[in-house]
């Protein structure tokens, strides 16, 4: 066995050359809050560790581009759930980070670290992906931006390559109104990770996307086409099949979180409050604009 | 800030029951208390346990070639290498060996130990030994370990005089009195139910150190009975109890998982071999695989008059325990006895409690010790009486409870509390009757605990040339406070400030006997020790005060003497005495409880720890999930000796109750696998769990067998918030669940499926 390689690169050249060179046995290491976690267990045994704390061109803020957004790398949940405008444009986004972990936790996560470590549960995936989310990627031969749907390919597994660094999170413009909601069940109130969670959004055109999480092995994105869910005035009943048709893409099974027929039945139970949350969001939106 | 600056500026007048801030609290809280992790040891080894990822196997061997090459690895043991003549042990049957040798019996029972020159080491050694093994079917449900042809998950020939060796039951315990089968009932209710499996949870993980001596041998650990350990150590070790020496540095949190020895052998054996000090800490998943509460399943029929009156209760209890004993024998006796019953007058009991053994982690004390597991059952019945007869929850209890000095059961002692002012308390806290916004619910529940059948402690209280006093009390002060307790005692009885009094715990080789740190028995048994202790001190201070000023003298109030018609403290006239050759004085007191065959548990309870939880709770019915509004406890502690730590052990005892009520539970796959190891999936109350309102009440009558009147506490806050939380489920939902813990999802099947 040979000894744990600590690198901690001031350049994102650098980084990449560590990376390139240690392959899949690198891993990058940015708030630490799963992979710190992971590795005191033995499940990850890497050969490198790339702290990425110290890298100048990863970057900690939140910059923005007329009405699109894009979050560094190093932005931590704490410094994104503070930020006045994330606040008034990205509620959905905001009430997703809050509920990382705990004060403590969310000081150290950054969103970078949720999206890289690819758990089909983490909470602030949803919300980017119905708000159209793309995440650039730094890597040995050159930058790239992929949409964050398609980016998850099981748990744990996304489309990054091992020499490649996320380096930002960009968050395109939505035309208003506009209205966006995150809903999540957890086992208790304090410090959990959802049992399912989703996130849902209605934009000008009154399309309805609704991204699921903890419902199969990575996070989901679907779409409303019955036009139902944007129009206030269909029964319960219409807005809920619409609802279930959705439901139906997921996949959710039992483990020691949730049994599967109680995370269908809560995906609609959720899936009700959100949407009227994200209409109301809307609403206001209007409202205001 | 250091103790004595917590308790600067307090006197000693009116010290027994005043609110002082716990001795050790604030270094618990800035991080200077010194666990036994803290504890650093010169030269000492790192030691890491191997064990197999299923419930049960048979072992065909060890290979550690590649771990003992690994750098930084010493030594590793193994079961197949231990010499035949190695001993098993255990607090009550000597059945456990140090380390699996031809079989591991449960999930997490260790094969192997590594040690290294560092933690890592030590676990990238454990990780490197190969184990050749071969998995094996395992008991893990009391329906596998009852079915007939059952295979044994214990050999028979550990435990020879059994008459039950040939099966999987530990023991049966009948208890009772009247009789069931012609007690003629209005009402008779029927049903069965379910308390998990689960953890004590302490913040501190398990956490030990050996270090051989020159003369003998010393023990680290963070033992609730250090007393019990070195005898187990002594009988292990074949060596006279003065060579072993327990050092037990106040255990972060206990709970009952830290009464009794579990890895100290293993790590005393291994250094004797090797001649070097050894350490291990268990990571939290380990410590979920060394101990948990036992698990129980009841059936129980109790009947009613139509008026309400209590006529019978008729149970069968199944306590799932481990592979070995451990002390279930006790718990299961102990804890079923009394629930049988509950705080309630009922003429016809009849109780069968069974132990039974299971190929899963092993079972030990938990607060309550047995009692959760029998009065979830007990009260619920009640409540499902109140619900079938249209009687009021709180009056039906209010009829069945026993006056004070009523011969409730019919071997021991009369009733020694007022137990209607306990749930009239509860009731009027909770605002019992009120109305309430639609979706809440409340339930009201008592709990009533035997207090310590037997028991044993001294203490020595030394009165120093200075005036100032040292306390030596073998009690392990886990969090419960008794430091703080006895300096209150010491400071009223020699009239001290608290500042002036050290209480020095945790080391057989100073301090005196206790039996044992448990059933909330310190504050009483070794309360009164102290209590006496002090006064053999006082009554020396008195002899030596006349013979010094060549007068007559009396102790006019604690601590202060008259002499020759001037009054003086215990503080001058020590100070008088020994000004120029010194010394000191050295009081001893001990109390006991002894044997009694003739009781069916071999002792009739000090006291008795009689509690009521009252909750309000709300449930979001399309999910299942539950908000806590409100949640009241009161106790009856005879005399609260300090009212702060009184209540903060029954905030305590209710959060911790609300776990096992709400959420907690071991998850067990068919091979017998715990997957929920650690504190990702085995959920605790976090603070945002808690009560939004929480009140510990007490009802003091003075009227217990401790100093000053006071009864034990700090168990009652966990013994009836489970039966609590159910009937404010049902008031709010219409559902009633008789399988804790009571998740959301339960809640949302109860309603949904
Ligand atoms: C107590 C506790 C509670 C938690 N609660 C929640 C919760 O409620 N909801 C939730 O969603 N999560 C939760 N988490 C998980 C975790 O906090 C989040 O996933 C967090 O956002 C991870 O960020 P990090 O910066 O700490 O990532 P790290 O641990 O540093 O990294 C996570 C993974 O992403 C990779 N990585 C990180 N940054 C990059 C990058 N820039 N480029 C390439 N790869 C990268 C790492 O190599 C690693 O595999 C919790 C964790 C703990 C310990």
């Amino acid at each position: 066995m040979s000894a744990l390689h600590y690198a901690r690169p001031e350049s994102l050249a650098d980084a990449i050359a560590i990376l390139e060179q240690y392959g899949p046995g690198a891993r990058v290491l940015n708030g630490g809050t799963d992979l710190m976690v992971r590795f005191q267990k033995m499940q990850v045994t890497p050969e490198a560790i790339v702290d990425i704390k110290r890298v100048r061109d990863m970057s900690d803020a939140i910059v923005w581009d007329g009405d699109s957004v894009t979050i560094g790398a190093r932005v931590v949940m704490t410094r994104l759930i503070r930020d006045e405008r994330i606040r008034r444009r990205y509620p959905a986004l905001v009430d997703a980070a809050s509920t990382v972990g705990s004060i403590q936790i969310r000081n150290r996560a950054t969103l970078a670290g949720n999206i890289c470590n690819a758990s089909p549960a983490a909470d602030t995936v949803p919300p980017l992906l119905v708000h159209g989310a793309t995440v650039q990627l730094v890597g040995s031969s050159g930058s790239r931006e992929t949409p964050l749907d398609g980016f998850f390919l099981a748990p744990g597994k996304t489309a990054r390559a091992p020499d490649e660094l996320l380096v930002s999170i960009t968050i395109p413009p939505h035309r208003s109104p506009y209205g966006a909601a995150f809903g999540r069940l957890t086992r208790r109130h304090g410090v959990d990770l959802a049992s399912i969670n989703m996130a849902c959004a209605i934009d000008a055109e009154r399309a309805v996307t609704f991204a699921f999480g903890a419902v199969g092995p990575t996070p989901i994105t679907v779409k409303d086409t019955s036009g139902a869910l944007a129009d206030h005035t269909v029964s319960d009943a219409q807005r809920d099949a619409a609802l279930q048709a959705l439901i139906a893409r997921t996949s959710p099974i039992s483990d020691v979180r949730a049994s599967a027929a109680y995370r269908s039945a809560m995906l609609l139970v959720i899936g009700r409050r959100v949407l009227a949350q994200a209409q109301q969001r809307r609403a206001d939106f209007d409202a205001r604009e | 800030m250091s103790n004595a600056d917590a308790h600067s500026g307090i006197t000693h007048s009116g010290i027994i029951g005043r609110p002082i801030n716990r001795v050790g609290g604030p270094e618990r809280v800035d991080g200077t208390y010194r666990y036994v992790g803290d504890i650093k040891i010169p030269n000492v080894l790192h030691t890491r346990l191997v064990h197999l990822d299923c419930g049960r196997a048979r072992i065909h061997s060890v290979d550690t070639s590649a771990a003992l090459q690994m750098p930084g690895v010493r030594a590793i043991l193994s079961g197949k290498e231990l010499p035949a003549s190695v001993k098993r042990f255990g607090p009550a049957n000597r059945d456990r060996p140090i380390l699996a040798i031809d079989e591991t019996t449960f999930h997490g029972e260790p094969v192997a130990i590594v040690a290294a020159d560092t933690v890592w080491a030590a676990a990238q050694g454990a990780a490197a030994v190969v184990v050749d093994y071969q998995e094996l079917p395992g008991i893990y449900t009391v329906e596998d370990a009852l079915a007939p042809g059952a295979a044994l998950v214990q050999d028979p020939a550990l435990r020879p005089n059994s008459a039950y060796k040939e099966t999987n039951i530990l023991n049966e315990w009948k208890f009772g009195w009247g009789a069931v089968d012609s007690a003629e009932a209005d009402l008779v209710v029927e049903n069965d139910y379910t308390f998990p499996m689960m953890t004590q949870f302490a913040i501190e993980p398990f956490t030990y150190a050996v270090e051989p001596t020159s003369d003998g041998i010393t023990v680290y650990s963070a033992i609730q009975h250090p007393n019990y350990l070195q005898r187990v150590i002594a009988e292990f070790l074949d060596m006279p109890l003065s060579r072993v020496r327990v050092i037990a540095p106040d255990p972060g949190g206990a709970f009952g998982g830290k009464q009794h020895a579990k890895f100290e052998p293993l790590l005393a054996y291994l250094a004797l071999r090797i001649g070097r000090p050894l350490r291990l800490e268990l990571t939290l998943e380990e410590s979920f695989q060394a101990a948990r509460r036992t698990s129980a399943q009841a059936h129980i029929r109790t009947g009613f008059q139509r008026n309400g009156t209590l006529v019978f209760q008729d149970v069968e209890i199944n306590y799932l325990i481990g592979a070995y004993e451990d002390i279930a024998g006790r718990l299961v006796a102990k804890g079923s006895y009394a629930g049988g019953g509950g705080p309630y007058r009922i003429p016809n009991v009849r109780i069968l409690a069974r132990g039974v053994f299971s190929n899963t982690v092993p079972s030990t004390a938990m607060r309550g010790f047995g009692l959760p597991q029998m009065n979830w059952p007990v009260e619920c019945q009640i409540d499902e009486a109140a619900r079938e007869l249209g009687i009021d929850p709180v009056e039906l209890r209010m009829k069945n409870l026993p006056e004070y000095g009523e011969v409730f059961m019919p071997q021991d002692p009369p009733a020694d509390g007022r137990w209607a002012e306990t749930l009239r308390k509860g009731a009027d806290a909770i605002g019992w009757g009120k109305p309430l916004p639609p979706g809440r619910g409340r339930g009201i529940s008592m709990g009533l605990k035997l207090g310590p059948t037997t028991g044993a402690s001294y203490a020595i209280v030394r009165l120093h040339g200075d005036g100032s006093a040292t306390v030596l009390a073998g009690t392990s002060d886990m969090g419960q406070g008794a430091r703080t307790v006895y300096t209150q005692i010491a400071a009223h009885e020699l009239g001290l400030s608290p500042q002036r009094i050290m209480v020095v715990m945790g080391d057989t080789q100073g301090v005196p006997f206790d039996l044992q740190t448990s059933a909330s028995r310190s504050a009483v048994f070794m309360g009164n020790a102290v209590l006496r202790a002090c006064r053999d001190v006082a009554r020396q201070v008195q002899e030596l005060a006349a013979e010094h000023y060549k007068a007559d003298a009396v102790i006019v109030e604690p601590g202060t003497v008259e002499v020759g018609g001037q009054r003086k403290t215990f503080d001058q006239v020590m100070t008088d005495r020994f000004s120029k050759v010194k010394g000191e004085v050295i009081g001893s007191g001990s109390a006991r409880a002894e044997y009694d065959e003739t009781h069916p548990l071999n002792g009739r309870p000090a006291f008795y720890e009689v509690t009521c939880t009252a909750v309000e709770i709300e449930v979001d019915k399309e999910t299942g999930v539950m908000v806590f509004h409100k949640l009241v406890t009161v106790a009856d502690v005879g005399r609260a000796l300090n009212s702060q730590h009184v209540a903060m052990q029954d905030d305590g005892g209710a959060i911790q109750g609300l776990g096992h009520t709400v959420m907690e539970q071991y998850f067990m796959d068919d091979r017998g696998r715990v997957r929920n190891l650690g504190a990702l999936d085995y959920r605790i109350p976090t603070t945002m769990d808690t009560p939004r309102e929480l009140i510990s009440l007490h009802v003091e009558n003075g009227d217990g067998p401790g100093p000053y009147g006071a009864k034990g506490a700090a168990e009652g806050g966990i013994l009836a918030v489970s039966p609590a939380v159910a009937a404010a489920v049902c008031a709010a939902t219409g559902a009633m669940i008789r399988e804790l813990p009571l998740t959301p999802q339960r809640i949302w099947e109860a309603l949904h499926t």
